[in-house]
């Protein structure tokens, strides 16, 4: 804001020595030679590493996820031998200057031996070419939730709405791209690691075993983060090879990747085809779903999320918030020779959502019935509760069909459908989508298990209250805008009833606490629950001994506007700040066998699946000369259980949305035939600007839960979990009207042009 | 070549008091103004002129310094988001990002200020149409906008640079 706050590329450090990566132009190679004399002759250059030199240092990014069956791949840090996709990382310079190595990476000279590449879906399941010989027949790992038999369903269905759905591959693009700093001051055996990271606690467990390090020397250190989306929620290899570079050369030194390495080498996102049929019968009851999903995950498995970020974690919720008895699934997690498949904002769940919600209305228009009315008559509802899903998500509170109606109320229905068939005669098409979904929020290890990733997850905090009152706390969480620390600041401050300005939070480095991320919509719950709890453990032993010198029972005793009082009588109490005093220096006052220390460390993993709930609408209208598709208006409603600071909350559903505009109808990372991706900056790689994103309606409905401190919910994914449904939907609700619809994304001028050239119904519009 | 060798000496007035540097003459501004001079406050989200996160203010037009060599500005009026702050007081344009939620991460936030604050000195009063144009060469990949043009069409925000504050 002020130009003050350090980012990972403003540190400046004295000696620093500056890395370029040398990265494949082949999708699939084999390297016969490298010859790297010339560059390293090079002024001003001190190092080149090659994957020879890097490989007995360490083997490689190893990613596995503990399930029978999956196929684990190691990536190496430097390529060896083979090159597995367009930008992994071959060789790299270290220099006294960034111009340096740069000038130094062109000298090196390596011969490739081209070999045949697995460049989609398609060819990684005919397996007649292998994309990486780890992994046999491409596949990393088939999957089933559910195995219900379905054909009676589908065979007395009145209505049976299918199709197959071809998801793009995104890049989750944060403005900011990676960055790590590493320095080793071999005195003292301290590796300082600075990374733009989402998951420092993660990265410096992973930084210990994979460069078999002592971790109670390793600190990570996050600077203000330039938005991560999941994106910087992985343990990059470049992060690996900065810290043995560190090691080596005993100087700090420093990786900022540019945005085409970005685009190149930082994990892509939610490339899969989903192939879907669900079976209505004639009262628009859902009956069965049917679905195979299929995920081209790239060359190997990101660390920690694998190619089962995708298809396979999308799956257990595809049946979303609807009555659906039987349902019958299987995902392909593939290798392709792209670059790995990563987190990014509503991972798996986004293209499943596109493709159910697109069914839905398909079904609704043949049965007669508004997009509203048919959801309306399958969504699970108070008095289903506890509802089971087929995959076995418990839904015991939601407020979806409340959702549903303040939806329906918000884009006013009826008029919406008069202003379409209005401009339908005057040769425009508007369309309205929606889609209402649950969000498996601030996931911690039950929700992780019931995705079907075992991953053990917790976070801690401490929370000290000082000498003079003032409440310090430390979280092991960090913000990559999301707006944590205030957030944070505000549970102590409730907890403590004490001013905002009484709270100081302390983060960003692990020295702090220990925690798996800010990811997954965890920031809020997780925050959330570790303060509370440890503020609460610490309020024990200000009750005690407030209680002592009140001469009163602890129960009796309240926290409120800055004092430590009896229950009901502000005036029989002191301020806080008395009470701290005479904990920190004045042992006369304590009860018998007092401990006095004010501070405390908690951990928090949610008991259960802590689910949120919400809805999104969207109205687009295509333009038939330039076959663009413009965003006209959007509404979100939002169940995030208590919301600490709405505007936070807003400002998450408004960016999502978004990052839905972008995906559904702009970014697309383009490969060609030979796996060479083509669209390597930003003005081939489209990101929504501000003239494409509409100013979004938001209404709050509030269930709090009762498995997290204060009643929050995650809610960071959310838009990105339904909103591109709802895009898609109002597009095809659009090209409804000419008897056309698009089932590949995103939407983009070309696709829209094609749907229209097929479109049975042009006499609909005179300009046709 | 070492790092002295062929550079150029370059003189300014950024925000508001000369100042001077050496830079090669394939330095862009960006780096030039990060590295050189430590202002670090303008951001490098593309280096092509994509993104907007590197906007300045040269001679009161905002312009990519990604795109602008170091040599070129030379004899310039340079402003950049550390000039706006006095005092350790915050601009009344900043303090409306702020009030606004007009930033998350805040990468893209030192071009879109210094985009807002020259649409303001042009037009005082800008609608939200206006405002939403102006910000449209500038990516943000947090806010969806909103908040940003929130912040631009504050009355608090409008007049104060009106007045001449900014
Ligand atoms: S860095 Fe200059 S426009 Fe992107
Ligand atoms: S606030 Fe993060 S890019 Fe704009």
């Amino acid at each position: 804001m002020s130009g003050r706050a350090a980012y990972i590329a403003d540190l400046a450090f004295p000696d620093v020595l500056h890395v370029s990566i040398l990265r494949s132009p082949f999708a699939h190679a084999r390297i016969t030679a490298i010859d790297v004399s010339a560059a390293r002759a090079h002024g001003g250059v001190v190092q080149v590493w090659t994957g020879a030199d890097v490989l007995p240092r360490c083997g490689g990014v190893m990613a596995r996820m503990e399930l029978p069956g999956f196929v684990p791949t190691v990536q190496p840090i430097l390529a060896h031998d083979i090159v597995r996709f367009v930008g992994e990382a071959v060789a790299v310079v270290v220099a006294t200057s960034q111009a340096a190595a740069e000038d130094a990476l062109e000298l090196i000279d390596v011969d490739y031996d081209e070999l045949p590449v697995v460049a989609d879906i398609a060819s990684a399941v005919a397996a007649e070419v292998i994309a990486n010989e780890a992994v046999p027949a491409n596949l990393v790992y088939r999957g089933h939730r559910c195995q219900d038999d379905v054909d009676n369903d589908f065979a007395r269905a009145a209505c049976v709405a299918q199709g197959r759905f071809s998801n793009n591959r995104v890049s989750a693009t944060p403005m900011e791209p990676r960055g790590c700093i590493a320095s080793h001051e071999w005195t003292s055996g301290q590796l300082t690691v600075w990374s733009a990271t989402q998951m420092p606690s993660f990265l410096k467990t992973m930084l210990a075993i994979h460069l078999a390090f002592p971790e109670q020397r390793i600190e990570v250190i996050t600077p203000q983060v330039g938005g991560g989306f999941g994106q910087k929620a992985h343990v990059h290899p470049e992060e690996i090879l900065v810290c043995l570079l560190a090691i080596e050369l005993g100087r700090p030194i420093r990786w900022i990747e540019d945005r085409r390495e970005n685009l190149l080498s930082a994990t892509h996102a939610k490339h899969q085809i989903n192939e879907m049929a669900i079976a209505v019968d004639a009262d628009g009851r859902f009956l069965a779903m049917r679905n195979r999903s299929s995920t081209d995950g790239g060359a190997y498995n990101s660390l920690p999320w694998t190619h089962l970020v995708e298809s396979h974690v999308g799956a257990s919720t595809l049946t979303g918030p609807y009555r659906i008895a039987n349902f019958n699934d299987e995902s392909l997690s593939l290798v392709t020779n792209k670059c790995p498949i990563g987190a990014y904002r509503g991972v798996g769940w986004s293209a499943g959502h596109i493709a159910r919600e697109t069914l839905i209305d398909r079904a609704g228009r043949e049965l007669g019935l508004s997009p509203f009315e048919i959801r309306r008559r399958n969504l699970v509802d108070q008095s289903d509760y506890p509802f089971t899903t087929p995959t076995g998500l418990v839904i015991r509170e939601g407020t979806f069909v409340q959702t549903l109606d303040r939806l329906e109320q918000m884009v006013d229905y009826r008029s919406f459908r008069e202003r379409q068939t209005a401009a339908l005669a005057k040769g425009k098409l508007l369309g309205l989508g929606l889609c209402v979904f649950n969000e498996v929020s601030g996931v911690g290890t039950r929700a992780l298990s019931f995705l079907h990733t075992p991953v053990t997850t917790h976070d801690t905090a401490t929370v000290r209250v000082e000498p003079t009152g003032k409440i310090t706390v430390t979280t092991p969480l960090v913000a990559a805008g999301q707006g944590h620390l205030t957030t944070f600041a505000q549970v102590a401050a409730d907890a403590f009833g004490v001013p905002l300005d009484d709270v100081t939070v302390l983060a960003g480095t692990t020295r702090n606490a220990h925690g798996f991320g800010t990811v997954a919509s965890r920031g809020a719950v997780f925050g959330a629950g570790t303060i509370g709890r440890a503020a609460e453990a610490v309020k024990v032993k200000i009750r005690q001994l407030a209680a002592h010198l009140l001469q009163t029972g602890a129960e009796r005793i309240t926290l409120s506007e800055g004092r430590v009082h009896v229950t009901g009588s502000p005036e029989q109490g002191m301020p806080l700040a008395d009470l701290a005093g005479a904990a920190y220096f004045a042992d006369a006052t304590h009860p018998p066998e007092f401990d006095p220390a004010l501070e405390a460390t908690a951990a928090f993993d949610p008991a259960d699946v802590v689910l949120a709930n919400g809805g999104h609408a969207a109205i687009v209208e295509i333009d038939l000369e330039t076959c663009l598709v413009r965003v006209d208006q959007m509404f979100a409603v939002e169940d995030c259980g208590k919301m600490i600071n709405p505007m936070i909350v807003e400002g998450q559903i408004r960016g999502g949305i978004a990052q839905a505009i972008g995906m559904t109808l702009l970014e697309e990372l383009v490969h060609d035939g030979e796996g060479q991706l083509v669209t390597t900056t930003l003005m081939d790689y489209l990101l929504p600007t501000s003239v494409d994103v509409p100013d979004v309606q938001i209404a709050h409905l509030e269930t709090p839960s009762d498995l997290v401190p204060g009643g929050v919910k995650g809610m960071g994914e959310s838009a990105m979990i339904s909103a591109p449904a709802a895009i898609i939907g109002a597009v095809n609700d659009a090209l409804a009207l000419v008897g056309a619809s698009v089932e590949s994304f995103p939407a983009s001028p070309q696709r829209i042009f094609d749907a229209l050239q097929r479109a049975s119904k042009v006499d609909a519009v005179p300009a046709l | 070549m070492t790092d002295q060798e062929g550079q150029l000496p370059v003189r300014v007035t950024l925000n508001g008091q000369p100042a001077s540097f050496l830079a090669a003459p394939r330095t862009s501004l960006s780096d030039a103004l990060r590295d050189k001079l430590r202002l670090t406050g303008l951001k490098q989200g593309c280096e092509i002129g994509v993104c907007g996160s590197c906007t300045i203010l040269v001679d009161d037009k905002p312009i990519r310094a990604c795109l602008m060599l170091a040599v070129q500005a030379d004899g310039k009026r340079i402003e950049t988001i550390e000039g706006l702050a006095t005092n350790g007081e915050l601009h009344p344009l900043q303090a409306s990002f702020q009030r606004h939620h007009g930033l998350q991460c805040g990468f893209c936030t030192s071009g879109m200020v210094l985009t807002a604050l020259a649409l303001l000195r042009d037009n005082p009063a800008p609608s939200r149409d206006e405002a939403r144009e102006a910000i449209s060469g500038n990516l943000c990949r947090c806010t969806g906008y909103e908040t940003i043009i929130d912040a631009i069409v504050d009355p608090d925000a409008m007049r104060a640079t009106q007045v001449g504050h900014g």
